[in-house]
């Protein structure tokens, strides 16, 4: 329906469009993703392609990931160590306490969220500006499905690429965490490998891959959504690209909770 | 057959065929739906009523490999050429080889094919620059090659001309009518331009007012009685089309 139609300033025909938009815009991810796991699944299978990305993805963000992730730790030991001092007079629990934050949600979140403005948008503003010059329409006439060709290797780049990248974020946290401990706080490092034991488990850095795997194959399905949806124009790639940016964030989120809720059942 | 964008209806009861062989000009006031009813012929878009069929295959009903087995059959020139801007000419025309014709082909054989084809539409010298390194009618030649790397039996051009200066499209409509003679393939095109619409079509049909009438051959286009036809083809301002400017 063109915008001429939704002129209107009736409060129910207002509702019954946004109603439809929203139903099309939740079928049209639907769709996207089951498309996806179904090519995913089926041959013919791009390794070339697949591997590429992952280079992309995983090799090309890992010093960002590292440097990031750092800081977040150097943060987190030092406040919490402040604090702790400040409410029961000593910093004993602050290997433990940060370790368990950075395993159980710092190192992954950060790291996704930094996938998704760094890899995220740009593919975002890549498959949209495919989609306006008709390039999308290309592959289709050359008997090319668009979803297998753009989506799939790098739905599977992501995933690859989100439990590695979590698990080498996870480590580099710890470790920054450790060397802020030592020098700050005059931790010697078997000091704070053993006062983090009591606290992390194994299993804790098991969870943060298969979080970065959840937010990894989120960043490409909503980046290809919004870009296969773009409208003609530069303010089309740029909303596109803002509207993925701010739908895969949002669904780091609320994934990340929704894991963390499932994953207290284990411990 | 009829199709809407939602409830805002861009063409109604068409029905029409193209020959084997046959090369079918549409021509029409901009906004009218002659992009919209190429993509349709290509399978690109679905109608929202009736079918679209080639060789007496209805495209909507047809499964992902039997479209796939039509794609090595149909070429489409699109109206911004649509080429891969991140591959160079070259490897823009090696794609529909190596990427439809898959392991039958190999990259070597794929890239020397490629060359074939650039030269045939004149720009070999092109072959290792990237699109946006080139100009806008070598742009349209490339196109032309990638639509016609698979040999195929149907061709759709949308508007192969637009912007080009008037020998530039002469010369480009001169490679389409030779490379259609020369494959004896069927050919689709939209243009606004009636002088090249006169020197490449058999048949030409107008889409106006979201019906699709069949003129004839060019000579009997230029007879034609509908009004908006002859206000059309004449470009003149007064008579029942409306002009957006």
């Amino acid at each position: 329906m063109n915008g001429e139609q939704r002129l209107t300033w009736n409060p129910f025909e207002m509702l019954g469009f946004w109603l439809i938009d929203a139903w099309a815009a939740v079928y049209d991810f639907l769709s996207l993703l089951a498309q996806t796991l179904m090519a995913t699944f089926t041959p013919p299978f791009r390794f070339n392609d697949t591997l590429k990305q992952f280079y992309f993805v995983a090799n090309q963000s890992v010093l960002i990931v590292c440097f990031c992730v750092t800081s977040a730790a150097a943060v987190t030991i030092v406040e919490s160590s402040y604090h702790m001092k400040l409410v029961i007079q000593n910093d004993s629990l602050v290997p433990g306490f940060a370790a368990l934050l950075i395993l159980r949600e710092l190192g992954s979140v950060v790291m996704a969220l930094l996938i998704t403005s760094r890899v995220g948008a740009g593919l975002a503003a890549e498959v949209g500006s495919m989609q306006i010059t008709e390039q999308v329409d290309a592959l289709k006439m050359l008997g090319i499905n668009p979803i297998r060709f753009i989506v799939v290797p790098r739905f599977v780049a992501c995933i690859a690429a989100g439990v590695v990248l979590s698990v080498v974020a996870n480590l580099v946290c710890l470790y920054g965490a450790m060397l802020v401990s030592t020098w700050k706080l005059g931790y010697t490092p078997g000091g704070f490998i053993t006062a983090m034991q009591g606290f992390v488990h194994f299993r804790d850095l098991i969870f943060a891959a298969i979080k970065g795997a959840a937010f990894g194959s989120v960043i490409p399905l909503f980046s290809c959504y919004f870009g296969f949806r773009c409208q003609s124009g530069a303010e089309g790639v740029g909303l596109a690209t803002t509207n993925s940016v701010v739908a895969t964030s949002v669904s780091v989120i609320v994934i990340d909770f929704c894991l963390t809720y499932v994953f207290t059942n284990f411990y | 057959m009829r199709f809407s964008f939602g409830r805002d209806v861009v063409l109604e009861n068409v029905s029409f065929s193209v020959e084997p062989g046959e090369t079918v000009v549409l021509i029409g006031p901009s906004g009218q739906g002659k992009s919209t009813l190429l993509k349709l012929m290509a399978g690109l878009l679905s109608p929202s009523r009736g079918s679209v069929s080639i060789e007496g295959h209805d495209l909507s009903k047809m499964s992902s490999q039997e479209r796939e087995t039509l794609a090595k059959k149909v070429g489409m020139l699109f109206q911004k050429n649509a080429l891969f801007d991140s591959l160079t000419s070259v490897e823009n025309v090696a794609f529909p080889l190596r990427e439809v014709a898959g392991s039958s082909v190999d990259e070597g054989h794929a890239i020397k094919v490629a060359e074939r084809f650039l030269d045939a539409v004149g720009i070999a010298h092109a072959r290792d620059l990237l699109p946006d390194e080139i100009s806008g009618g070598m742009q349209k030649r490339l196109g032309i090659a990638r639509a016609l790397a698979l040999d195929p039996q149907i061709v759709f051009y949308d508007d192969p001309t637009a912007g080009l200066d008037p020998i530039t499209s002469r010369k480009i409509v001169q490679l389409i009518m030779d490379l259609r003679d020369k494959r004896k393939s069927t050919v689709v095109a939209v243009t606004n331009d009636m002088h090249r619409a006169y020197q490449l079509a058999d048949r030409i049909l107008m889409v106006v007012d979201k019906e699709v009438i069949d003129c004839g051959s060019p000579a009997e286009t230029q007879a034609f009685k509908d009004p908006r036809v002859a206000q059309f083809i004449r470009g003149l301002l007064d008579g029942p089309l409306t002009v957006q400017a």
